[in-house]
């Protein structure tokens, strides 16, 4: 697998990020000097605070693979994480008491309401033909709105009352691991799922006959129907995907933080967005995308621990431009991301 | 060769001699009836051709033998045996296989994952595709038919011919005993088709029975045991391809005797309507395509240009409709000269323009004929009301287009999209050709256009050269511009190699210029 144009992909996704890096360096004044200030702060509890905010972002990015290769475009990944943190909450809430048993409920309960709407998006799209693009905006909107309403009629404000975060969990054995073992393996539920899921989706995709299945519904959907199976149920599948994927991140998010927050973007603040650039830049591939959500949940803990240092005043906001800027580094420089050949358009079997 | 296949299907001891039997297939459309009481029969173990022109329901039968479409009427057996298909998967498993005319394979997966989609091996009890089984799989299937192809190979990485076994061998994975080819020769080399009838007689060894959809007769005659020929649904008669001729299947085919010779040459010369000087015309990656070419036509002329693909044509083409800019040169017409106008300026000017690629440059596959009919002439007064569209006269104009050319179905609100290649063109023609042009460029007017609408297509180019339009007839087959031409040029890496006399040149010598050699020695460049 690793052959030349995965290596040639990923030096110009690191340089991509370099390239943004220096961006970062050349707008905000003094920057060298914060820089070697954060290499201070980076160590085992700030690793474990970027895996934990890595979970939303890397979800999305995962679960988007499933829905765009199967030739379904959805750019509702954010307003999924935003129903499924929600009710999460919501959920956790009325059920009350503490415990991972209950977190886990509550979780299931988020992944269940992402789940609802995902169904609802993916019936728009393929059965009734709708534009994805303006169907996955309106998830988004759908979502923005719903959640901070919901929070009202619940809490009387569009923030949640706190019900608690999951515990860090040690795996047994694996926790024993020096220094990996503290970081990976002493973590939260959703982080031990993340963890699965990579491997887990690789394999589903690349292995698999649902996954052959999956890329030949999202290039060439005739040739697909021809073949026998059903483009219709090769879709859903994609799209239901990427929903229960979003549904564990949005869920692990809120569950991680013990709250939801319904202002301005709320509490995914755009990570939906940001998970849809990671499978960009690593061209439909899970482990690339696990691996820049990383990188850019790395970049926000940063930010998150700057506001801790005496001195240094950095903008929340020109940190949160770094994903964006390296998309379209790589975009334009490395250029190499190749979409589904029929990802957006609807298919219409021959009777 | 058919005493042995004959012993073969005997030996098996089946019921019926017939792999395929459709008894009385009826096929309706909304307002069409692509298929009416057509029974069709294949015997087992032998080369059944089905030819018929664009749109004379070849493609229907097949697809509702392959399960795309369920007929309106009609049964199907196979192998002796009632069958109803609801899907290919229905099909394929009563060891039906189709290969498309567009290929159906997924270009950035391999041939192996190709072979074996929608029926991939597995391992760990279902869990995971077994991709080395896929591979050899692949592989013995290629051997035991003698396919020259690398399983591990993606399909992007691999010409059309191969593409074509990559199909062959799907069909063959899946168990197919009888194939279905759909106009297999159409994107193939002159070797490759030879290499397609080898692989005819592999499958016939290992007693598969073939049959394919061409309109060609040349092939059909060339490969088949048996041809049957279908017209406007109908199954006109099967004939045993040794007992009859091409003219014959061509006025069963067209319902009428073909002449296959159009010729008059009566030519008077009026004044030049069309004049190029020195015309350099830079490709897309900024190499020279046509380099310093001058030539004049006059009306009432047909002039045509010979010559392999891709040795500047459709850059000359391009530059002389406007729709690239010429790097140096002049070109005039009628007396103006109009090098630098633009597209919009050159069809208000007169200049028709009958492209290459007719669905991507001359329709709008989405639009109904009304306002394909529309399309470039948007500008001109006839069609105009002030800023608006006239589209009573508009409309008025597509039905004579519709009428006099013979379009099918004659129906305005029709998509595009749902006409046969050769009424697209026949369409396209008409709107170009109605315009009273003083110019028409026809570049491949009749490239992938069956037999009728040629014939009608090359006599309404002449009707128009009588009405002293001047005509530019590019096109890559030789016979084609020999026959209309008043005069020919041939063109070479860019560059008119020389301009003859279509009636007193030797095919020997233009074959030679077309390669870029001057007969005889003599004569240098021009």
């Amino acid at each position: 697998m690793a052959d030349q144009r995965t290596v040639r992909r990923t030096a110009g996704i690191v340089a991509g990020l370099l390239i943004a890096l220096v961006f970062l360096l050349v707008i905000v004044p003094g920057a060298l000097a914060i820089g070697l200030k954060l290499l201070g702060i980076i160590d085992a509890s700030y690793a474990r605070s970027a895996l934990r905010l890595t979970v939303p972002i890397a979800f999305a990015g995962m679960g988007g693979i499933f829905a765009e290769k199967s030739g379904v475009i959805n750019i509702g990944l954010e307003g999924l994480l935003i129903i499924s943190a929600f009710s999460a909450i919501a959920v956790m809430w009325f059920i009350g008491g503490g415990g991972t048993g209950a977190r886990m409920i509550a979780l299931f309960g988020g992944v269940l309401a992402s789940l609802v709407v995902t169904l609802l998006f993916a019936i728009i799209c393929i059965e009734f033909k709708a534009d994805q693009i303006i169907a996955g905006l309106a998830v988004w909107l759908i979502a923005l709105g719903f959640a901070p309403f919901g929070s009202i009629v619940i809490w009387e404000t569009v923030n949640s009352d706190s019900v608690g975060s999951f515990d860090s969990l040690a795996m047994p054995l694996l926790s024993d691991v020096p220094y990996v073992g503290d970081v990976l393996f002493t973590a939260t539920p959703p982080v031990f799922l993340m963890l699965a899921a990579v491997p887990f989706s690789w394999y589903l995709l690349n292995r698999t006959a649902f996954g052959k299945h999956l890329q030949a519904s999202g290039e060439d959907p005739r040739t697909l129907d021809t073949a026998g199976v059903s483009v219709r149920k090769v879709r859903y599948m994609g799209v239901l995907l990427s929903g229960l994927y979003c549904g564990i991140g949005g869920a692990g998010l809120a569950l991680n933080a013990g709250q939801f927050a319904g202002g301005g973007e709320t509490i995914t603040s755009g990570r939906g967005w940001i998970g849809l650039t990671t499978y960009l830049i690593a061209n439909y591939n899970p482990v690339g995308a696990f691996l820049a959500s990383f990188g850019f949940a790395g970049l926000d803990a940063l930010q998150l621990q700057i506001q801790g240092v005496p001195g240094v005043e950095l903008s929340s906001t020109l940190i949160e431009i770094i994903p964006y800027v390296a998309v379209l580094v790589v975009l334009a420089f490395v250029g190499k991301t190749r979409m589904p050949e029929s990802a957006g358009e609807h298919y219409e079997s021959e009777e | 060769m058919i005493d042995q296949r004959g012993v073969r299907a005997g030996d098996e001891g089946r019921e019926s001699t017939y792999a395929v039997k459709m008894d009385g297939i009826t096929k309706r459309f909304p307002g069409v009836v692509a298929n009416d009481d057509v029974d069709f029969a294949v015997e087992r173990g032998t080369v059944h051709a089905l030819v018929g022109e664009n749109g004379a329901g070849k493609t229907t039968l097949m697809n509702i033998l392959y399960g795309l479409y369920e007929p309106t009427e009609g049964t199907v057996h196979v192998d002796g045996v009632p069958r109803e298909f609801d899907s290919p998967r229905d099909a394929m498993d009563a060891g039906i296989g189709m290969i498309h005319q567009h290929f159906m394979l997924i270009e950035p997966m391999t041939v192996a994952e190709n072979v074996v989609l929608g029926a991939e091996p597995t391992k760990l009890f279902g869990l995971l595709t077994d991709e080395d089984a896929a591979v050899e799989v692949t592989r013995d299937l290629a051997e035991r038919y003698g396919f020259d192809i690398d399983p591990t190979d993606r399909i992007r990485e691999t010409s059309v011919g191969e593409q074509q076994r990559v199909e062959i061998l799907k069909a063959l994975y899946r168990g197919a005993e009888t194939l279905i080819l759909d106009e297999p020769t159409a994107v193939l080399t002159p070797q490759e088709v030879e290499g397609l009838y080898g692989m005819f007689d592999e499958l016939l060894g290992e007693g598969k029975t073939i049959i394919f959809i061409t309109h060609k007769l040349g092939e059909a005659l060339r490969a088949a045991d048996r041809i049957s020929v279908l017209r406007d649904g109908e199954l006109i008669a099967t004939v045993q391809a040794g007992e009859t001729t091409r003219e014959e299947l061509a006025s069963m085919m067209v319902g009428r005797d073909v002449l296959f010779d159009v010729s008059s040459k009566a030519v008077e010369l009026g004044d030049t309507t069309l004049a190029v000087e020195d015309l350099v015309v830079d490709d897309d990656r900024g190499i020279r395509a046509v380099d310093s070419v001058s030539f004049s036509i006059d009306d009432g002329e047909v002039f045509g240009v010979a010559g392999v693909d891709g040795n500047g044509q459709a850059e000359l083409v391009e530059a002389l409709t406007g729709l690239r800019s010429a790097e140096s040169g002049a070109i005039t017409f009628d007396g103006a000269d109009v090098t630098d106008h633009s597209r919009r300026q050159r069809i208000a000017d007169g200049m028709s323009y009958v492209a290459e690629d007719r669905q991507h440059r001359s329709l709008v596959m989405e639009y109904d004929l009304l306002r394909n009919g529309l399309l470039g002439c948007q500008r001109l007064p006839a069609f105009s009301n002030g800023p608006l569209v006239d589209w009573e006269a508009t409309g008025q104009y597509v039905d004579d287009v519709l009428e006099q050319y013979d379009v099918r179905p004659p129906d305005r609100s029709a998509l595009a999209r749902s006409l046969s290649g050769g009424n697209q063109q026949k369409f396209v023609v008409g709107r170009e050709f109605e315009r009273d042009p003083s110019l028409v460029v026809a570049a491949q007017p009749t490239r992938g256009v069956d037999i009728g609408s040629i014939e009608f297509i090359h006599n309404r180019l002449l009707d128009l050269r009588a009405e002293g339009a001047a005509i530019l007839l590019v096109s890559s087959k030789l016979e084609e511009v020999q026959r209309l031409s008043d005069r020919m040029a041939v063109m070479y890496d860019g560059r008119f190699m020389d301009v003859v006399d279509p009636d007193e040149v030797t095919e020997e010598e233009v074959g030679l210029l077309m390669a870029g050699e001057q007969p005889d020695g003599g004569a240098g460049d021009r």
